[in-house]
């Protein structure tokens, strides 16, 4: 399949369950609301070693947010609900309540109960109040900037982490220019996020490594400076750079979409722009539940 | 089946319909219906003897024609609806689990004792301590609504400990005493000696009530719970408005109490 001179490989990105969640941050100013989303989400690119995969997901215009101020909501992912009921309250505490003028809310009705203030309320020594108006309740916390207002818990879905797409280039500014337009694109798909910086991964890895004490190591498949030297070299002599982006989402849908949104736009740029082709990675098929074929994704469009 | 009870003349003595809801109507025949035995001052008769009843729309009881000594109307209820044209008695409401008590004239003493959910809609006034503890308890309403019309009388919220009590007009003398938690908002004026022996909880006032000694003064704050109110719930939209601070007074401190008044 070749989409605008860029060859879309009959490859598969494998993809994982996650359990997640989503957290409405609200403050005075949009900008505060985005400081206290990025901090929240920070140092959160991969469960491999931050325990979670987090992002912001979108922006919130007032009318939209419970409180009518800017706001912006963020997912959360983790491998498993304890987990995420671990690093919820953990961020909640260090990176919202600490945040001025932030207030944060649940974004997903349903599922397993993720505590919120549940759990940090006592930072407030027993000057907390609870409010409870019909099912839901939220929590006063009082702070040196006034009140910090956040609901008791918030709901959790099933959702799908680690779909991905590989942008193969000639050059590495091309490479990059290509990722920045894909993940411009991804981002306006409800429902997902990209949690790596900026949205982009250049040091994507294979499963093991010949160190024993090492999950993951370098994609040396990928990478441009092993070509002919690694055992299963995938770039032609034309590639010069990779990039990836990685995608976690509520829903197997909704990480199709964002696949779609990005391979789209990178076939924008095509090969005029110096995009060589689009890949995914996989582990052959047998580790993840979860399998988007770029060519099925992209049916009906070639 | 539901069920319409028509009242067919003033009551002579008090009577208790405590019981009587559309969960205990149900599957039950007009004659077995005229045939339950009621609480009628120091007798018990058979509703068909006071009311006239008849088949009506689907899943609601429907009583037609109040009376000030109509007592207990919605008491437990837990589900569906009962709409009473006119007035009641003391004790409506009270235990209320669930459903919708709607009401078209005024309220005796003691409206929604009790209540831990649902909702009661009173068109006119409530008698004294709206949502305080029933006889034998300790602890008043612990959830739902309770949506005032009018006013309502002394002590409204003693001992609440949960849900919301709306009230449009004015509230007696006395309200909130030893409140526990839960909200009693008031779109009129308070009386004298608001909020004694209040522990946790919070009143929304439009003015300073006169309130017990024993109330700490924090000021006038941007407080984002006022907007967050009144957005999400709905009976409070009206009356708080687009107010975004609000006046904070904490008690009762002579009892350790954080209750709070909140002044917008």
């Amino acid at each position: 399949m070749i989409i605008n001179g860029v060859d879309i490989r009959d490859s598969f990105a494998e993809a994982f369950p996650m359990v997640g969640t989503r957290l409405i941050i609200t403050a005075d100013t949009p900008d505060w609301a985005m400081t206290a989303g990025r901090v929240t989400t920070g140092f959160a690119t991969s469960v491999i070693g931050c325990g979670c995969e987090a992002g912001v997901e979108r922006v919130i215009p007032p009318e939209e947010t419970p409180d009518g101020r800017p706001g912006v909501a963020i997912l959360i992912f983790a491998m498993d609900f304890k987990s995420l009921k671990t690093v919820v309250p953990l961020r909640l505490g260090q990176c919202i309540l600490t945040c001025p003028t932030t207030a944060c809310y649940a974004g997903i009705e349903g599922g397993k109960r993720v505590p919120l203030a549940k759990t940090i309320r006592y930072f407030s020594d027993g000057y907390q109040i609870s409010k409870k108006f019909g099912d839901e309740r939220f929590w006063r916390l009082p702070v040196m900037d006034g009140e910090f207002v956040c609901d008791e818990d918030t709901g959790s879905v099933e959702g799908v982490g680690g779909g991905n797409i590989l942008i193969l280039a000639r050059s590495r500014g091309q490479a990059l220019h290509a990722a920045e337009q894909a993940v411009k694109a991804m981002s306006q798909v409800e429902g997902v996020i990209l949690p790596f910086p900026g949205g982009v991964v250049r040091s994507g890895s294979k499963v093991g490594s010949k160190y024993k004490a090492l999950f993951a190591s370098t994609n040396d498949s990928y990478c441009p400076t092993l070509r002919g030297v690694a055992a299963a070299s995938a770039l032609p002599d034309e590639v010069g750079s990779v990039m990836e982006i990685v995608i976690d989402g509520v829903s197997f849908d909704a990480v199709a979409a964002a696949t779609r949104a990005g391979i789209e736009a990178v076939c924008a740029v095509g090969s005029a722009g110096g995009v060589v082709a689009i890949d995914a990675g996989n582990y052959g098929g047998n580790l993840g539940p979860f399998h988007f074929k770029l060519r099925d994704i992209m049916g009906g469009v070639a | 089946m539901s069920v319409v009870l028509r009242l067919k003349a003033p009551l002579a003595a008090r009577l208790d319909l405590e019981g009587v809801t559309p969960a205990a109507l149900a599957g039950k025949a007009l004659a077995e219906v005229e045939a339950l035995a009621l609480p009628h001052g120091g007798r018990s008769v058979p509703l068909g003897e006071l009311f006239a009843v008849r088949a009506g729309g689907e899943g609601r009881l429907v009583i037609e024609g109040g009376d000030a000594r109509l007592d207990g109307v919605g008491a437990g209820l837990a589900a569906g609806e009962i709409v009473v044209e006119g007035d009641v008695g003391a004790h409506a409401g009270r235990g209320l689990a669930g459903g919708l008590l709607r009401i078209s004239g005024n309220a005796g003493d003691e409206l929604a004792a009790g209540m831990t959910g649902g909702r009661i809609e009173l068109a006119g006034d409530a008698g004294a301590r709206v949502g305080a503890a029933p006889s034998g308890a300790r602890r008043g309403m612990a959830g739902g609504v309770v949506a005032i019309g009018g006013s309502a009388g002394i002590r409204a919220g003693e001992r609440q400990r949960g849900g919301l009590i709306l009230v449009g007009g004015d509230v007696g003398d006395e309200a909130a005493t030893d409140m526990i938690a839960g909200t009693l908002a008031v779109a009129g004026r308070f009386g004298t000696g608001t909020g004694r022996g209040m522990k946790r909880g919070t009143l929304l006032a439009r003015a300073v009530p006169d309130l017990a000694e024993g109330f700490a003064d924090t000021g006038t704050h941007d407080l984002v719970a006022l907007r967050l109110m009144a957005r999400r719930v709905p009976d409070l939209a009206a009356l708080i408005g687009s107010a975004v601070t609000a006046r904070r007074l904490v008690g009762d401190r002579l009892q350790g109490g954080l209750g709070e008044v909140l002044v917008f």
